[in-house]
């Protein structure tokens, strides 16, 4: 299980499902200037990038994977838009040949020689922060169920979808178990969906990281999402540990209470599929910064 | 199948197989086999399927190692990747590229080569290699394995090996994995260049002691070894990936 090649005749496909209610307009704690919102485009953005960049042969890049990116608040649909707003699932190949725009910047990087350089870097900008509205997680579950079948009645075989579902507040339209252990049940012959769940908070709080049990965790809501979220199979495992992550077998791709290093790790275990070594786009600096 | 003297009394019989992944086109393969009787240098590239321009990489680290006179030490190996990047990387200068494959060729490209020298000087014939990634050599010697280098263990082979980077300013970490080897060679010793999915399956298949590889490069013609390795990787027995299999078996010394 969650073993098979990923290829273009097998590709396998990437959901990535972002709370975007109007509190995700409140900073994170301890950094008023940054919103939450603001980063998790960052983060989404560069997660995209790292996808594509993955996929890219020299010129051409290779439609291993489809990808989603779904947001809910105001309303539930795609996050992407124009030539890429028609479709809820895009194939890579796509998303790469269509960003909003391409930002240019500087970036600076070991010259090997013990010195520093610094090396133009483009940033692709396919998603805007969005925060508004309630909280409609049942609803957001629902729309990336019907993606994911209708996805996996064209590719039963191959690698299993990932969800990687991040918010930052409970439900505003119920108890998103049921419709969570609805995707958890989908499935290619290579195992079941793998759904992730990543709960930020604005409040200074204690994170917890990819649990084992969820007896321990500080209320029902936490509770819930842990229930709705997957075991790491070994793969995922082994790309937490080369990013220094704890983790242990039976661990869940689960985070409650995270903050911004949470996300950006989240989203690099996340997407680590195959057990490829994870894609570190934030400097360590920044990430000290940001833990 | 070729046949080369390379000496009054010894002459080697090379084999040589080079397959795509399932559902490719040869094209698309991105492993590379070279060889040079001139030189008696022989080696095998297998460029990353991830980084930009693997397949060109992979071809100049081949062909252009065994026509070098040098690289078979490890000062020298850095020196000649470096000239070759170099020249890889001015390669890429005025094309037009996309955002991403802009952002790809940033980070240069990455390859697996090893590499052998033999030399037919002395008394019995001896070989030196050279390698960095995991494309392996192997010596055998009646059916038996002598020598595997960088890797003698199926479960050594990862997706994230240190390969040869095009890019100079990774060498100072990356060149600390060089390989270097050495060995003599009897008559009727056989020298395989792998790379690492064949490799893999090799060291298994020794390990088990359930099929003699080498004497299936001997036996079958390229037709049905194609057959046969197609139905391995269909199996899920050997991994879905390029194939280079570079066999030498040395004769003489009688």
């Amino acid at each position: 299980m969650y073993s098979a090649q990923i290829t273009r005749a097998n590709p396998t496909c990437i959901v990535l499902l972002i709370d975007q209610s109007g509190s995700m307009s409140d900073p994170f704690s301890g950094d008023s200037s940054r919103k939450k919102a603001d980063f998790v485009a960052e983060v989404v953005n560069h997660t995209l990038h790292d996808l594509v960049i993955r996929c890219t042969k020299t010129e051409e890049v290779r439609n291993y994977y489809h990808v989603a990116v779904i947001g809910y608040g105001r309303s539930v649909g795609t996050c992407f838009s124009h030539e890429l707003g028609a479709r809820q699932m895009v194939p890579i190949a796509q998303v790469a040949d269509y960003p909003l725009q391409v930002k240019s910047s500087y970036k600076r990087v070991s010259d090997g020689a013990g010195g520093w350089v610094e090396i133009p870097v483009r940033y692709p900008v396919w998603i805007h922060p969005s925060a508004d509205g309630k909280t409609p997680m049942c609803d957001a579950l629902g729309k990336v169920k019907e993606i994911l079948e209708r996805w996996l009645a064209e590719h039963p075989h191959g690698f299993p979808p990932t969800v990687l579902h991040l918010t930052d507040g409970e439900s505003s339209d119920g108890d998103p178990d049921e419709i969570g252990q609805q995707i958890m049940s989908l499935g290619t012959d290579d195992g079941a969906v793998l759904l992730f769940n990543c709960h930020i908070s604005s409040r200074r709080a204690t994170k917890i990281e990819y649990p084992t049990e969820g007896a321990s965790l500080p209320d029902g809501f936490a509770r819930s999402l842990f229930q709705i979220s997957s075991r790491l199979p070994p793969n995922f495992l082994s790309a937490a540990a080369q990013l220094g992550v704890n983790v242990v077998e039976g661990s869940r791709g689960f985070v409650f209470n995270g903050d911004p290093s949470s996300i950006v790790q989240f989203y690099e275990i996340g997407t680590s599929l195959t057990g490829m070594t994870p894609y570190r786009w934030m400097d360590d600096d920044r990430r000290t910064e940001l833990a | 199948m070729s046949s080369v003297k390379q000496s009054a009394i010894w002459e080697l019989e090379t084999r040589q197989l080079l397959l795509p992944k399932l559902d490719h086109e040869v094209a698309e393969c991105e492993d590379f086999i070279a060889a040079d009787a001139e030189t008696c240098r022989f080696a095998v590239a297998d460029g990353a399927t991830e980084a930009f321009d693997a397949r060109n990489w992979a071809r100049k680290l081949a062909q252009n190692w065994v026509q070098t006179q040098s690289a078979l030490t490890a000062e020298e190996f850095r020196e000649w990747v470096a000239t070759e990047g170099r020249e890889l990387h001015a390669s890429w200068n005025g094309l037009n590229l996309s955002w991403y494959s802009e952002e790809k060729a940033r980070t240069g490209s990455f390859a697996a080569l090893v590499g052998v020298e033999l030399d037919f000087n002395a008394e019995s014939p001896s070989w030196k290699a050279i390698a960095l990634g995991d494309s392996c050599l192997l010596h055998c010697r009646n059916g038996s394995l002598l020598k595997s280098l960088p890797l003698s263990r199926p479960e050594s082979f990862n997706s994230a090996p240190v390969l040869v980077a095009s890019d100079a300013s990774m060498h100072e970490t990356s060149m600390t994995s060089v390989v270097i080897d050495s060995g003599n060679c009897d008559n009727r010793d056989v020298l395989l260049l792998l790379s690492d999915a064949m490799a893999c399956w090799f060291l298994e298949r020794l390990e088990k002691g359930d099929l003699d590889p080498n004497e299936l490069l001997e036996t079958k013609d390229d037709e049905e070894l194609k057959q046969f390795f197609d139905d391995e990787r269909l199996a899920g027995r050997m991994r879905n990936d390029d194939l280079a299999v570079l066999r030498i078996e040395l004769i003489g010394g009688e």
